[in-house]
């Protein structure tokens, strides 16, 4: 799993004196809001949806991370968890959602299928884009087909 | 897909592919050439501008209706369907279903690789039935081959099929109800669901995306544990059917909102090849496993259930009569499953069927799911086309969803549990 | 004069954190209970049982970009959340929550509390319209139907109480519940009032205007970071304002065994809050026609019947 370092997080350190000081914490105190209430868009394409679901689900239960708030509108969520094939006909739908989207957003590309294709790739596949990584940027992979809900949580809480 | 012209077609389209692709991948010897992503963006541009000069036509001419597009990210699609809804305030004055968002070629996969690299997929055709697609497949092949089938394997099959259909019409369950817009339900019935799913883990090792058939048998054994647990799982889930039945069945807001809603009646099930639990609940008692009987469901005891209404309420009372039903053949099965070896060590890995063509169909949760494979001889399949049941019971929507409200859209698709991968392959 | 501003600085602040705080907790607490009720655990990470769950929630809402479609009427769009909110505190100002912790004890209390709450409506119809979006503006239509019928059986049950009362100031009709509970003299007027209350403020089984499931957000779809917060707050704030009436007019507000006081009046404010929450994770929801049937056919005539047989009564009884 790779992850990426925040922009912001990376520019408030750089900063020195006091209001430096002042920035970094305020920096810090909004990322740990963000990262306690990641709230994901309701999107799912394929298999990994229903591991999503089943996480969100009473046995894993997302909310616990405070990530259960399940939003259908791309305007009030902040993680899209690409959960399945990115086919073709979908794949400028889904750039769009994540233009949709307010900053800071977050991207989780969940299974082999969102990640390189997985074991829809082949010489002279036609019908999906392989990895969903070419058309928006993903935070956080989380390799599987499907991956376990406890690897969803897992990348959840790295994407954090 | 094949690149056919129709004349005088009304509306001759691409069904699965984007709009204005210029390929057609099942044609033999058809290579896509290109970039995905590139191609898709070209074409996306032609869509949008096709799209704004709908709307502005509409905005033109100062008219009442209006174009709602919903989906395909949409909470009720269930995944990536996307409904163009033509209507009038609240009315629905037409709907045009439009697929192929999930489109990841199985078929033409199928081809390409030959009969043992085809196993995985199945079962992501139709995640939420894997196992029984599983056994579409192998059935299949093993019509093709002629092979011999161990009563142990057998018994095996009828019992992970029967918890598979429990486990998806529990999924659906939830999810109807969810539409229906109670989102209680959904987590209890997860509950439950997820007790199938462990069973599923202690014979296969997987959660969704099961790979447990093999030509001739299965993959490796029922171990006593699992079916010690799926001796302890059905009077669980009696007890908890029963209380569904008292929270759900009895509510007056539910039987409101789904009785009378989104009626099929028996011709245009037939006319539109509706199957499954849509045709029962239209008064016809089509069910595979009584009509054509694979497998050795002709030896067990029970009861196809239908419906007379053919609304969003028969459909779902049929469900859960299923239920009820496959409990039953489990519990039949549980007791007279016999030892013996699970699968025949006489079934080849490698093979070469005789030419000729081949159907074997099974009852998905959803409806008849059938496989016609084409053999020409060689190691690969010459072409597989899977009948799947969501593709025909989508359609009906077009009809039942007409002079409806939009309320009623969501709730009639909830109903005719459609899952989209099934549809778009 | 420096006196009456200060008395009404201290007020204005109480009050603006109180409904904050308030909501903050509501959200948590309803994410609790449906959690609870749903065989889970809920919020369990950020503080002692996720109690921080809804802070962290406010601070990460309040930083998000804000976005205003290309297509949006922009003053309208901006207006809308801040006019949604608006009446919710102006409400806190008659609510009796003390004998001595009213800020205006007006003497058309109740008037006041119903002419403010319809204004509601206005605050979402124009966040559906200045949206641009079709879900948005079919949420607003919604909505605006359902809060404009509902008001009518709502209003009749409370003329019910009023006209046994003899008053429309808040604090006269606490006090006359000192003895005996408006809810056993007026018991139809109480549920009437409920379901009304239900639909007034969009919950469910009267969900519709933001039907997830078939409007994915309702009037609100555009909306995003701090708007959606104020959209949010204000639902819950409404849900509260809703007990609060509802204490105050039928459940004998501040009043109760052993002492007397506001603790009282918060542990029946927040009994009815559950309830409330308790409902909306059970039944499903109706559909609009259905909605509106059940207003209009069901809903209107019984309050009209009770208001009729409250006068026949009262007439006999003087």
């Amino acid at each position: 799993m790779e992850m990426n370092v925040n922009p912001q997080q990376a520019a408030a350190h750089q900063k020195d004196g006091l209001m430096g000081v002042v920035f970094a914490s305020l920096e810090k105190l909004l990322n740990i809001g963000r990262a306690n209430s990641l709230w994901p868009l309701t999107f799912g394409l394929h298999c990994c949806a229903i591991e999503m679901m089943a996480a969100s689900a009473s046995r894993f239960d997302l909310d616990r991370f405070g990530a259960g708030v399940f939003r259908g509108s791309p305007r009030q969520a902040d993680l899209m968890i690409v959960a399945g094939t990115v086919s073709r006909k979908m794949a400028p739908r889904i750039k769009m959602l994540y233009d949709q989207m307010p900053a800071p957003k977050y991207v989780i590309a969940m299974g082999g299928c969102a990640m390189w294709g997985g074991p829809y790739q082949y010489d002279g596949q036609y019908a999906i884009i392989e990895g969903v990584d070419r058309i928006v940027p993903a935070d956080v992979h989380v390799p599987g087909c499907p991956p376990r809900p406890e690897g969803l949580i897992e990348g959840l809480l790295s994407s954090a | 897909m094949y690149g056919m012209k129709i004349d005088n077609h009304p509306k001759l389209d691409r069904l699965l592919l984007p709009e204005y692709s210029n390929f057609h991948p099942l044609r033999k010897g058809f290579k896509f050439e290109g970039d995905s992503v590139d191609d898709m963006n070209r074409t996306w541009e032609i869509e949008r501008e096709a799209d704004q000069k709908v709307s502005s036509t509409v905005l033109e001419h100062h008219r009442r209706d209006y174009f709602v597009n919903m989906g395909p990210q949409h909470p009720s699609t269930h995944g990536v369907l996307r409904l163009l809804l033509h209507m009038d305030g609240e009315t629905i004055l037409e709907i045009d279903p439009v697929i192929g968002y999930a489109h990841r070629a199985d078929e033409k996969m199928g081809e390409n690789g030959n009969y043992m690299q085809f196993y995985p997929y199945p079962s992501r055709v139709d995640y939420l039935a894997g196992m029984i697609y599983n056994w579409g497949y192998v059935g299949t092949v093993e019509r093709a081959i002629g092979i011999e089938i161990t009563e142990r394997a057998q018994y095996i099959r009828v019992i992970v099929s029967e918890l598979q259909r429990l486990a998806s019409h529990l999924m659906w369950y939830g999810a109807f109800l969810m539409d229906v817009g109670s989102f209680t339900p959904f987590l209890y019935c997860f509950q439950d669901r997820e007790e199938i799913l462990d069973m599923f883990e202690m014979c296969d090792g997987s959660r969704l995306t099961y790979n447990y058939f093999r030509f001739g048998g299965q993959e490796r054994d029922l171990s006593p544990e699992m079916l010690d647990r799926a001796r302890k799982f059905i009077p669980m889930m009696k007890s908890h059917l029963k209380d569904y039945e008292k929270l759900v069945q009895k509510n007056i807001i539910f039987r409101k909102r789904t009785e009378g809603v989104g009626v099929i009646t028996k011709d245009m099930a037939i006319q539109y090849g509706v199957t499954g639990a849509s045709l029962r609940a239209s008064g016809f008692a089509y069910d595979v496993r009584k009509s054509e009987p694979y497998g050795i469901y002709n030896q067990f005891e029970w009861d196809v259930p239908t419906a007379t209404t053919g609304d969003a309420y028969g459909r779902f009372a049929v469900r859960v009569q299923e239920m009820w039903q496959s409990l039953r053949i489990l519990e039949q099965a549980l007791t007279r499953i016999p030892e013996g070896p699970y699968n025949n060590p006489a079934a080849p890995k490698r093979f070469k069927p005789n030419p000729g063509e081949f159907y074997f169909c099974v009852e998905s949760p959803r409806g008849e799911m059938g496989i016609y494979l084409i053999s020409d001889g060689t190691e690969n399949p010459y072409r597989i086309k899977m009948r799947t049941p969501c593709y025909s019971n989508l359609q009906v929507i077009k009809d039942v969803g007409r002079k409806n409200f939009l309320a009623d859209v969501v709730c009639i698709l909830g109903s005719l549990d459609i899952v989209v991968p099934d549809v778009d392959r | 004069m420096i006196n009456i501003a200060i008395q009404i600085l201290i007020w204005a602040v109480g009050i603006i954190a109180v409904v904050t705080v308030n909501a903050l907790a509501l959200v948590y607490l309803e994410r609790k209970v449906s959690a609870h009720i749903q065989c889970r655990l809920g919020p369990m990470q950020v503080g002692f049982h996720g109690l921080l769950q809804t802070v962290a929630d406010a601070v990460k809402l309040v930083s998000k970009e804000q976005i205003i479609p290309k297509n949006a009427d922009k003053v309208l769009f901006i207006l809308a959340p801040i006019l949604a909110f608006f009446p919710v505190i102006v409400l806190f100002v008659v609510m009796p929550f003390a004998p001595n912790l009213i800020c205006r004890d007006l003497n058309i209390g109740v008037l006041y509390v119903f002419s403010f709450a319809s204004l509601e409506v206005i605050a979402i119809f124009m966040a559906g319209w200045s949206s641009n979006n079709k879900y948005s503006l079919l949420g607003a239509m919604r909505s605006v139907a359902q809060v404009v019928s509902y008001e009518v059986p709502l209003l009749l049950a409370v003329l019910a109480v009023v006209l046994v009362i003899g008053s429309l100031k808040m604090s006269e009709v606490v006090q006359y519940q000192h003895k005996i509970w408006m809810i056993f003299l007026q018991p139809a007027a109480f549920l009437i009032f409920m379901m009304g209350g239900l639909a007034d403020t969009n919950r469910s089984p009267f969900d519709i205007p933001e039907a997830e499931s078939e409007l994915i957000a309702g009037f609100h779809t555009e909306y995003s970071g701090m708007r959606f917060a104020l959209f949010f707050l204000s639902e819950y704030s409404n849900v509260f304002l809703v007990s609060c009436i509802a204490t105050a007019l039928f459940l004998g507000g501040w009043y109760g065994p052993f002492v007397n006081g506001i603790h009282w009046f918060v542990i029946k404010v927040y009994a009815l809050v559950f309830v409330m929450m308790w409902v909306r994770w059970t039944l499903p929801r109706l559909r609009p026609d259905q909605l509106m049937n059940f207003c209009w056919k069901i809903l209107t005539p019984i309050a009209i019947l009770n208001l009729l047989v409250t006068g026949v009564v009262l007439k006999l009884v003087h």
